[in-house]
């Protein structure tokens, strides 16, 4: 029973961000923009160009679960922002003075993030098949994908809720965001394959848990070896509860 | 009478600030409650103390017989909480947001519907039920914020300074929900507040707050008759008034200006009747009457030697009543 009360808090709080994205669906599409833009911009530039090492698979077709990652991260990573301004609004006083336990409270918004970052998913999935990208598109490759973005979102999501309640101000968590974007992504192989760095650099992405989303996303989508998801999905499991345990321990910190 | 809330020397101390600062007392059940005092006093301390929203420094409270410290999530469940800043959400409508505490709440999915329907008509909000929050005036956001905590029927129910940033229409409308909730539910309320008028037209009994503590609690009425009574000044072209006043046996208060007698008396409403009949009798025409009833301000001021409104506290409500204001705007943005 408690269990069950557990987990309908925690979909209760996803449910609340869902309904705000359902009255308002610009923003979702707004956040396809971006990712697109590289697609298109980016991705067919450097096709052109061939500078990239990307062994027996087209530019884009290895760009584009990059920027499948990419895009959810955009989102996850300013999370916090959103539970900052809640905040400042009152609404986690109120969420917080009933039964709902905190840690169900966190790991649902980190949960509807997750959800958003869905949503540009498929959008940029469609993109890349209009533009004849080819990708293996099974319903075991497509929802494997979707369940590696939902934990993608969710990792990132509740890294920048638990950074929110240290920082405890907008301006902090926007300074902090872009911070921590430029090398996430960057300094992983979404755009490139991490052969190609110097070592210093190898080190960083090779921790950054966000190679290991897109590694898995292009096991699944691309390149159909399977052999690595094991790992990719163990160490994204594992970050995001450490995560969310962090984000659930500090978020009654924000509040003061 | 049972007790809803008792609180025992309940200490919050934050680095350098000792925000509440000891103070003990206790709300009956059915009993609306007020703390009274400027900003900064620990009002709103108390209250998130009381709604386990903070862990006290020390002391004992107790919210409906259950050991809020021991216990917390029970506390949670059987009470409602407005804050003091808009906490609905803009984003979506008005029967979604009561729709989501429902849920928190753990409400039956078979009872939710006839609640929120019933909740809404209750404050009058059922044909706004499917807009957008965010076109929803001030006061209309303050009753929704009061049907999302009723939906639980609570037992117990918190509200932080509840007509802050109201315009007096709205406010009036919420004082009357205020005692309809108590005379209809028996529900026990505990408010905060900086505004006289409220406190005093509100609330069974008040207690007094400043830098952390509890100066007096007390009934309006009683708390207002400790700084004195009535007083009634009397108006009148007649010369001998003065000494017709003494002659019948009213206390009057030295310094008048002419033409005028200030006396002192208790239940100053029924003493006019009886005196204007007196001077008649005695053949003195009365120009004017007009009584001064003490108010709480008097009461504040002899308990804690400041006027409520002085130095930092008008300052800081009003700047509490502009960022209330701003929130408003933020969400109808």
């Amino acid at each position: 029973m408690k269990v069950k009360r557990y987990l309908s808090s925690v979909f209760v709080i996803a449910e609340l961000e869902l309904r705000k994205i359902r009255h308002d669906q610009s923003q979702i599409w707004l956040r396809v923009v971006q990712p697109a833009l590289w697609l298109t911009v980016f991705g067919v530039t450097f096709s052109a160009i061939r500078s990239i090492p990307t062994g027996d698979y087209t530019y884009l077709q290895f760009m584009t679960p990059g920027i499948l990652a990419q895009s959810v991260i955009f989102v996850a990573v300013f999370y916090g922002v959103v539970v900052v301004w809640e905040r400042d609004m009152g609404l986690l006083n109120k969420l917080l003075s009933t039964p709902t336990p905190q840690s169900a409270i966190v790991i649902g918004k980190s949960l509807a993030a997750g959800v958003r970052g869905l949503f540009q998913a498929a959008a940029i999935v469609v993109l890349a098949m209009i533009m004849r990208v080819d990708l293996i598109l099974t319903p075991v490759s497509i929802l494997g994908v979707f369940a590696i973005i939902l934990l993608c979102g969710m990792c990132f999501s509740s890294m920048s809720i638990a950074l929110a309640s240290v920082l405890r101000n907008r301006e902090r968590m926007m300074g902090i965001g872009q911070a921590i974007m430029m090398p996430l992504f960057f300094a992983s192989n979404a755009i490139y394959p991490i052969s190609i760095m110097p070592g210093w650099l190898r080190v960083i992405a090779v921790g950054n848990p966000l190679s290991y989303v897109v590694d898995a996303t292009r096991s699944l989508l691309v390149t159909g070896n399977l052999s690595s998801i094991g790992i990719d999905m163990a160490v994204i499991c594992v970050t995001t509860g450490i995560l969310v345990a962090l984000a659930s321990l500090g978020f009654r910190k924000i509040l003061s | 009478m049972t007790e809803a809330i008792v609180v025992e020397n309940l200490v919050k101390v934050y680095p350098g600030v000792r925000a509440v600062d000891g103070i003990s007392f206790s709300i009956a059940e059915r009993e609306i409650f007020g703390l009274l005092g400027p900003n900064g006093a620990g009002k709103t301390t108390t209250i998130r103390i009381l709604l386990t929203l903070i862990k006290p420094t020390s002391g004992k409270l107790s919210v409906l017989g259950v050991d809020a410290l021991a216990y917390p999530e029970k506390v949670r469940q059987l009470a409602g909480y407005v804050p003091q800043d808009v906490s609905v959400d803009g984003e979506i409508t008005g029967y979604e947001n009561i729709l989501i505490y429902a849920k928190l709440y753990g409400m039956p999915a078979d009872q939710r519907k006839k609640r929120i329907k019933e909740v809404l008509e209750y404050l009058g909000l059922e044909d706004r039920a499917n807009s957008m929050v965010n076109t929803f005036s001030g006061g209309m956001m303050r009753r929704l914020e009061l049907a999302q905590s009723l939906v639980n029927r609570p037992r117990m129910l918190f509200l932080d300074e509840p007509s802050i940033g109201l315009d007096p229409n709205a406010r009036g409308a919420i004082w009357a929900l205020v005692r309809k909730l108590r005379d209809e539910f028996g529900t026990t309320i505990l408010i905060t507040t900086h505004d006289m008028v409220e406190a005093d037209a509100l609330c069974d009994r008040i207690g007094i707050m400043d830098r952390g503590r509890l100066a007096v609690i007390g009934k309006p009425g009683e708390l207002k008759s400790t700084v004195g009574g009535d007083i009634l000044s009397v108006c009148s072209q007649a010369a001998n008034l003065p000494a017709v006043v003494k002659e019948l046996g009213y206390s009057t208060i030295a310094g008048s200006a002419n033409g005028t007698v200030d006396l002192l008396c208790t239940n100053g409403e029924v003493v006019i009747p009886r005196l204007l009949e007196d001077l008649k009798a005695r053949g003195v025409e009365t120009a004017s009457v007009s009584l001064k009833k003490p108010t709480l301000d008097d009461v504040f001021l002899k308990y804690t030697g400041a006027r409520i409104g002085e130095g930092e506290g008008e300052g800081g409500s009003w700047k509490q009543a502009r960022r209330t204001r701003r929130t408003f705007r933020k969400l109808t943005r």
